[in-house]
């Protein structure tokens, strides 16, 4: 439990808090701007522009603790990886409909366009409001969002829910977004660079019964490819592969590829050494 | 913080915002970053798209410019400034520079403090 959860949780998650999904809190004083500004016109200015600000954000990059330091203050917007369990549950909180845009990230460095940013609806009109140009955007509903986020599982997109600045009323959660750390400009921040606060670790980290895993799939580990974080540590004499809990970040994707269902999410709190690794 | 002078070296792309004009129209220095592998170069919007009737109804009547991030990665290939038909890219490779070691935060020494309070400092 980092400190989100400790303010903003009332007793669970914060992301599982339906207090931060009403309606009162996009609306309210201190939010309004913020929410206003990420769902809609200004998101790319700041989302990318923190991007093409980072080399002089970071002019020593052997002591990102310095930088890691000053940032743990910025508040106006962040996130947090969630596994498909968590991800189900927070689209049962929010308001139908839900809105797929386009990924910012993506298309701004001259990648494949992709449908992968899913606004929840408060924030998502805003977005169609004052975004004309994103044409492609799609509307979903309950159930089309649950079989969405179970194809980025699948398909090995992380889960990642994203705030809209934090107040002492509450910290109101306006997407999920779903990436890889190849493409997505916090997780390049937190995992390059290691801001902390552009991307926090999830409540979880993955665990593996190596008794299971000698049995599957060998010589070639198929939950490896999907561990964005380089997490696992693959033993080629035993053939069994060791999840390093410190690198983990309890994203829960290696579990679909595992053929033997070697894999578990544990708390993250199960883990004594981890309680302030976020 | 105050003796905190030194910067990892790395190339730095000249841009030409002028030259460039609006970047969404072209972006050949960005298609060709992507592939050498790198992926440094990207493009965002000048100044906010105004809101409301005046909204721009197409990504291409939004005035973009390129932008670069994570220079550190770059290995000063020159791909991009060759694929730039306007001439608005100039590689600046970085000066030659003392070692880190050298440079950064002789003052600070670690000490050890024992079980009893008393310090140790290793070197003096």
């Amino acid at each position: 439990m980092c400190k989100y959860c400790a303010e903003y949780g009332n007793g669970t998650k914060w992301y599982l808090n339906p207090q931060n999904y009403r309606d009162e809190l996009y609306r309210a004083e201190g939010h309004e701007n913020t929410v206003r500004m990420l769902g809609g016109a200004q998101k790319n200015t700041f989302e990318v522009g923190a991007m093409g600000q980072v080399d002089i954000m970071i002019p020593d990059t052997n002591y990102s603790d310095i930088l890691s330091m000053a940032l743990e203050n910025m508040t106006a917007h962040g996130g947090q990886i969630v596994p498909l369990e968590d991800a189900l549950k927070i689209i049962d909180l929010c308001q139908e409909p839900f809105v797929l845009m386009h990924c910012a990230c993506r298309r701004y460095f001259g990648r494949s366009d992709v449908l992968r940013c899913l606004f929840f609806w408060p924030v998502a009109n805003t977005a169609i409001k004052e975004r004309p140009w994103e044409k492609d955007t799609r509307l979903l509903t309950r159930e089309e969002a649950r079989e969405f986020e179970r194809e980025c599982d699948r398909t090995g997109f992380l889960h990642s829910i994203w705030h809209a600045g934090v107040n002492s009323d509450g910290i109101p959660a306006i997407v999920m977004c779903h990436c890889t750390s190849t493409d997505c400009i916090p997780t390049k921040f937190r995992v390059s660079y290691g801001i902390m606060n552009s991307q926090r670790k999830g409540e979880y980290v993955c665990s593996v019964d190596p008794n299971e895993c000698k049995r599957g799939c060998k010589d070639v580990p198929l939950c490896m490819k999907r561990c964005n974080f380089g997490a696992m540590r693959y033993n080629p004499v035993d053939r069994v592969l060791y999840i390093d809990p410190q690198a983990c970040f309890g994203c829960g994707l290696c579990r679909a590829a595992c053929p033997k269902g070697a894999i578990r999410l544990m708390d993250r709190s199960e883990f004594p050494a981890l309680v302030d690794n976020w | 913080m105050e003796d905190y002078s030194y910067s990892v070296p790395r190339p730095v792309i000249d841009y030409n915002a002028e030259a460039c004009g609006n970047a969404v129209l072209c972006l050949k220095c960005v298609k060709a970053c992507m592939d050498t592998g790198h992926n440094l170069i990207g493009f965002m919007n000048t100044n906010d798209p105004p809101v409301g009737e005046n909204a721009p109804k197409r990504l291409e009547d939004i005035h973009h410019m390129i932008i670069f991030s994570g220079m550190i990665n770059c290995p000063g290939c020159g791909k991009c400034i060759d694929a730039c038909p306007k001439k608005a890219l100039t590689l600046v490779m970085p000066e030659p520079r003392e070692h880190a070691s050298k440079l950064q935060r002789s003052d600070i020494v670690f000490c050890v403090t024992n079980r009893d309070g008393s310090v140790t400092i290793p070197r003096s």
